[in-house]
């Protein structure tokens, strides 16, 4: 039921005005890694939108630039990287990539809530889990610091754990999904309006990682965040995400609703990536692995199609010229020769056309 | 920075707590019952081989003093009871009854009588010299850890600079550098090629001793030359040991989390100074026992009366009691320090505190 609404105001809010857009927009963002062989793109020309009340599920290969475009939304890419062009804009607040200092501390932790690829070990080991929430507290000006224990306890006991315990452990108390949660706890505690998942659930079991996602998607709601999910778990996505997002070689090669991309994927890449996923019902035989190897760094073409050369459908035009992002449905675009020409999926066609 | 557990405290859980604490405090107490035990039975060992040394030593000592006084013409029963007062036990007897009676002064703090100093007691020239030596190597490990922690910090956050390489090559260069060659290097520069600093002695004997400012100035400037012969021979230890703690903590992941969670920059060098510095703690037990050995080329090189000093010429003026005194007790300094070191390490460090339990 609930779900059923937040993707109704996603949709809304995607085709809404510009103006009056709510939560965190990504322009045409570009960022390199200094490496040997000189600066290369990790992330190219993305635009994203995470609006207020969606979640949104970001999805692709290892390697393929999730987590930098994560880390580039908090201006946070690490060195060697660093972000070459484009804009983040967070309504309310203004382009992060250009803000410093204090400004950005501010902006970290207390607007923008992230949660570590590897929050198995995001805690000083030396300090206490409530002593480092006092810090946070301190760090982001809060007035009363103690009322942020009595918030977070309240985040861990909704997320299943006992509150008294972890607040006075070392991280070296807690097992692995314990301080996962307490990573999330972190994230929200000081009510950012952005919440940021990288990769949440690798280091938990499937019940404990259905419990805490169910926990994070009501939250999602209660605050009305807007949410973005980084995983490889496709099942996560069709669960949680709102929107979906498929990158590739640090491109958005697709994005649209949660069902629409799962159901009429429109990209090669994506098809493939979907065909490469055993269901849960079905036959492991099934599942096709994706030929050929994710590109690293260095081996991403600069002109043409990225996907080109593990692309079955690939044609002339694709080694040649970049393919522009175009409309295959409401609100769902790909960037691929083959969307915009006549060989598109019939379903959609029509709307391309109109 | 050690914090005190959050207030919250729900009167259920309260016990379940309490029983936690009452296992961790049973496990940090066993564990340093269990360094106590091994710091005594390693007193005890170099206490017994300083004993069964004297007793090797060529010629027997204890037997040559024993026949001195006879030739003296002193009564063979005050010549024994005297050789006993210098030794702790004289050669007549069985070995085990003599280990025992050695092993029973030492217990009640005796270590017998000077021969060199005759008629002073072992006890008391070994704790007149233990203040200088320990005055010098406190204040040597003092200014070599601060130094070294901060060169090292900067070359690990520098380390991709031209700082960044000279602080490193300063660490190895002088963790190459030999302390007695340090000294003799720094007396010949700081003494005699530009005499800046005085030579030898703790104090000038014209100024009176006591609580006036030429006897403190004389002290100090006296005390500079040894000092840094001390903190440069380790300073590189410190150094190298800083840098490589510090870019391993850098790379870990709670230093990002800490930068994206928007901690401030104090809290953030906070956390990593911290960690930092912890493994440092065995730094400390090495360069403390380093520091003590080296006190007998130091104190030798600028003529400082501590205990290095009163090892030497015990030795060149075979004084077996005072030397196997002077060596105890040297002995005895670097394992307490190890133990202290050992202690702190275990109070600091929450999961070693952890493991006990
Ligand atoms: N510090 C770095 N220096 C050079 N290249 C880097 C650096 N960090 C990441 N990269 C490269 O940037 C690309 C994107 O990395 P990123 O970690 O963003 O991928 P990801 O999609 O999050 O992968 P995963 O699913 O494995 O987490 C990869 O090719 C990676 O090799
Ligand atoms: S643009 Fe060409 S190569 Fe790229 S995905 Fe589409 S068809 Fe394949
Ligand atoms: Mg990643």
């Amino acid at each position: 039921m609930r779900r059923r609404q937040s993707r109704d105001t996603a949709s809304e809010t995607a085709a809404g005005n510009e103006d009056g857009f709510e939560g965190l927009r990504v322009r045409d963002l570009t960022i390199v890694y200094g490496t040997e062989a000189g600066e290369l793109a990790a992330v190219r020309g993305v635009d994203l939108d995470l609006p207020a009340g969606t979640i949104t599920g970001l999805v692709g290969e290892s390697g393929s630039g999730k987590s930098t475009l994560a880390l580039a939304m908090l201006n946070a890419v690490p060195s060697p990287g660093r972000i070459t062009a484009g804009s983040v804009t967070m309504s309310g607040v203004g382009d992060i990539t250009r803000l410093r200092g204090r400004a950005l501390r501010q902006v970290r932790g207390g607007v923008l809530g992230y949660v570590f690829q590897a929050s198995q070990n995001s805690l000083n080991p030396l300090k206490r889990v409530g002593a480092q929430l006092l810090d946070l507290a301190r760090s982001h000006g809060v007035a009363q610091p103690r009322l942020i224990l009595g918030e977070a306890a309240k985040l861990c006991e909704r997320m299943g754990l006992d509150a008294t315990r972890v607040l006075s452990s070392y991280q070296h108390e807690l097992s692995g999904g314990m301080r996962q949660r307490v990573g999330i706890v972190f994230a929200l505690v000081l009510n950012a309006k952005v919440l940021i998942l990288d990769e949440p659930t690798t280091a938990l079991d499937m019940l404990s990682q259905a419990a805490v996602l169910e926990v994070v998607r009501e939250i999602h709601a209660e605050r009305r965040l807007a949410t973005v999910i980084i995983t490889h778990d496709i099942a996560v996505v069709a669960e949680m995400a709102d929107r979906m997002v498929v990158t590739y070689a640090g491109r958005v090669v697709e994005s649209g609703t949660a069902g629409d991309v799962l159901r009429y994927a429109a990209h090669p890449y994506t098809k493939a990536l979907l065909r490469s996923i055993p269901r849960i019902s079905g036959d492991i035989s099934a599942a096709e692995p994706l030929p050929g190897r994710p590109p690293d760094l260095a081996s991403i073409p600069t002109v043409g199609c990225v996907f080109r050369e593990r692309c079955p459908l690939a044609m002339p035009i694709c080694s040649d010229v970049d393919p522009a992002t175009v409309s295959v449905g409401p609100g769902h675009t790909t960037a691929c020769h083959l969307a915009a020409g006549p060989l598109a999926v019939p379903e959609q066609s029509e709307e391309v056309a109109g | 920075m050690v914090s005190a557990s959050p207030p919250i405290a729900e009167p259920q859980s309260t016990g379940r707590r309490a029983d936690a604490r009452k296992r961790r405090l049973i496990g940090v107490g066993r564990r340093l019952g269990a360094r106590i035990v091994a710091a005594l039975v390693m007193i005890w060992a170099v206490a017994t081989l300083t004993f069964f040394l004297v007793h090797a030593l060529p010629g027997n000592p204890v037997q040559v003093q024993y026949e001195t006084l006879l030739s003296h013409g002193v009564p063979p029963a005050q010549a024994l009871k005297e050789t006993r007062i210098i030794y702790g036990f004289v050669s007549h007897e069985p070995v085990v009854n003599q280990y025992g009676s050695y092993l029973w002064q030492l217990l009640h703090l005796n270590l017998g009588q000077s021969i060199s100093y005759s008629g002073v007691s072992v006890s008391h020239l070994v704790l007149a010299a233990a203040p200088w030596t320990v005055i010098l190597v406190l204040s040597g490990l003092v200014v070599s850890f601060l130094l070294g922690v901060l060169a090292g910090a900067v070359a690990a956050v520098r380390r991709t600079s031209k700082l960044g390489d000279l602080l490193s090559i300063s660490g190895s260069l002088l963790h190459g550098i030999p302390q007695f060659v340090m000294a003799v290097l720094l007396a010949y520069v700081f003494t005699t090629l530009l005499p800046v600093f005085p030579f030898g002695a703790p104090y000038d004997i014209t100024v009176i001793p006591g609580w006036n400012l030429a006897y403190i100035g004389s002290l100090v400037s006296h005390a500079v030359l040894p000092v840094f012969a001390y903190a440069l021979s380790s300073y590189g230890g410190w150094m190298l040991s800083m840098k490589s703690s510090v870019v391993s903590v850098l790379g870990d992941d709670f230093v990002l989390a800490a930068e994206l969670r928007g901690l401030k920059p104090l809290t953030q060098l906070r956390y990593v100074a911290r960690n930092a510095l912890l493994p440092l703690f065995t730094v400390f037990a090495l360069s403390i026992g380093f520091m003590f050995g080296g006190s007998i080329f130091i104190e030798d090189v600028f003529d400082y009366p501590g205990l290095g000093h009163l090892l030497l010429s015990s030795i060149s003026a075979r004084d077996y009691p005072l030397m196997s005194g002077t060596f105890l007790l040297i002995t005895v300094a670097v394992i307490l320090s190890n133990l202290l070191a050992d202690l702190l390490y275990t109070f600091i460090d929450p999961r070693v505190r952890g493991q006990a339990s």
